[in-house]
Order: C-alpha cells, then structure tokens, then sequence
C-alpha cells in the first residue's frame, strides 16, 4: 500500500493546500496501461487498485492510493514502487501547490521528457 | 511514443486559409490546454483548423500563433495526439477531422 499525503510546507513557505487536475481520459488510459504492465512483471498479483483525488486536497490528507495484493510481499512491494514511479512519470495529471501569497505548478523530476529534452 | 501514424511522401503543408476547415489539406482538431498552458493561453480546449500532414513542431508553431503566450514554455511542453504523447520536433502528423491534440506541461500527480 502507497499512500501520499500532502506536506505543509516546501522551501520554507507554508503550504496552505493541493490543488490537482487532470487529462482524465488518458489519466486513466495510462493508469490501466500501467496495471497491464505489473500484472505481465509480476504474474502473481492478485488485485490492484489506483486512486487519485482531483481538485482541492488539504494538507495532511492522502491525495493518491496504490494498492497491489499478492501471495509474496516482496513482489506486492515492487509492483506498488513500479505503480507509483511510473504514475509520476507518465499519467497526465497535474499539482498547484497553493501557498499563503501564491501558487506553484509543481514538476516531477519522473516526468520522461522533461529528463530527455535537456 | 506514437512514431508517427502513417509516412507520405508530400512535403507538411504551409498553412491553413481563413474558412478552409473542410478542405483537403486543413483539419478542425480539438485542442485541450492544462494547467500552465491553460493559464497562459486564457482557455481549456477550442477547435483549431490546421494542415493535416504537419510535423509536431509546425503544430505547436501553429498554436502558438493563436497564443502567443504560450511561448514561454514550448521547452517543457510535449504534445497528446489522440492520447499518445509526441515530443516538440519533426515526428510527422497525419490529423483526421475532430482528432484531440493536448498541451502537456510537465506532469506532478502522485
């Protein structure tokens, strides 16, 4: 089990809270396409399950869920770390961190083309 | 990635003409902005008349005539042709009418 929580703070300013949004159809395109891949890595996963919140998500609270079930923890463990490396690199969805004076739209250092452009 | 749906031998053409959206050389594509670029370019999806063989870049050059704003982060954008990322560059296009083409700023979910 994943479960990412929001952080109250980044580089020393407040942070008041989350907003995400996303290309929802592919959002959930890439999100099956990633289930695919942990189901042909690691053939003993029984269940998965990707949640992502959208829109406004206050600090503390949890704003994506990975869940993998299997017979070997070894292999949940790896498949739920594939989950969220590749949700971070691939699934069109996007972070505004909001703070006290202003917001900021936030990059993943995953995120494949911004890696292979430079 | 997509490499590209289908390869032709005539050259991306030029531009598309005021009132040549139903031509055979310009497409209406639906285009979606997100995040940043939604921001920058005042809107989140509107239907644009472009050439229907263009490479990714003469389209993003395209947009960009439309919104000059969003010039500021043609190096981070990559695009979504019918939900298959394509990178800024020379990858050629084959459009089909009401095909979606998304702007996509650097990705933060998880």
């Amino acid at each position: 089990l994943c479960l990412g929580t929001t952080r109250n703070n980044f580089e020393g300013k407040k942070v008041i809270h989350l907003e995400y949004e996303a290309y929802t159809s592919m959002a959930e395109t890439e999100i099956k396409k990633i289930c695919r891949d942990v189901r042909q890595k690691w053939p003993s996963v029984k269940h998965i399950a990707v949640h992502h919140r959208l829109g406004l998500v206050p600090i503390t609270e949890a704003s994506v869920i990975i869940s993998v079930s299997s017979p070997y923890r070894a292999e949940s463990l790896e498949a739920v770390m594939y989950c969220i490396n590749t949700l971070k690199a691939s699934v069109p969805i996007w972070k505004k961190e909001i703070y006290e004076d202003k917001y900021s739209w936030k990059e993943n250092k995953e995120c494949f083309w911004e890696n292979s452009e430079k | 990635f997509s490499s590209g749906r289908r390869r032709h031998r005539e050259p991306a053409a030029e531009g598309c003409p005021p009132g040549d959206g139903g031509s055979m050389r310009c497409q209406q594509v639906s285009v979606l902005y997100f995040a940043r670029s939604a921001e920058l370019a005042g809107l989140r999806s509107e239907t644009l008349s472009v050439p229907r063989q263009i490479t990714s870049l003469q389209l993003w050059e395209e947009i960009v005539k439309v919104h000059p704003r969003l010039a500021v982060i043609r190096d981070q954008v990559v695009f979504a042709v019918q939900q298959e990322y394509v990178l800024l560059g020379d990858q050629l296009l084959v459009l089909q009418p009401g095909d979606e083409v998304a702007i996509i700023p650097p990705i933060s979910g998880g």
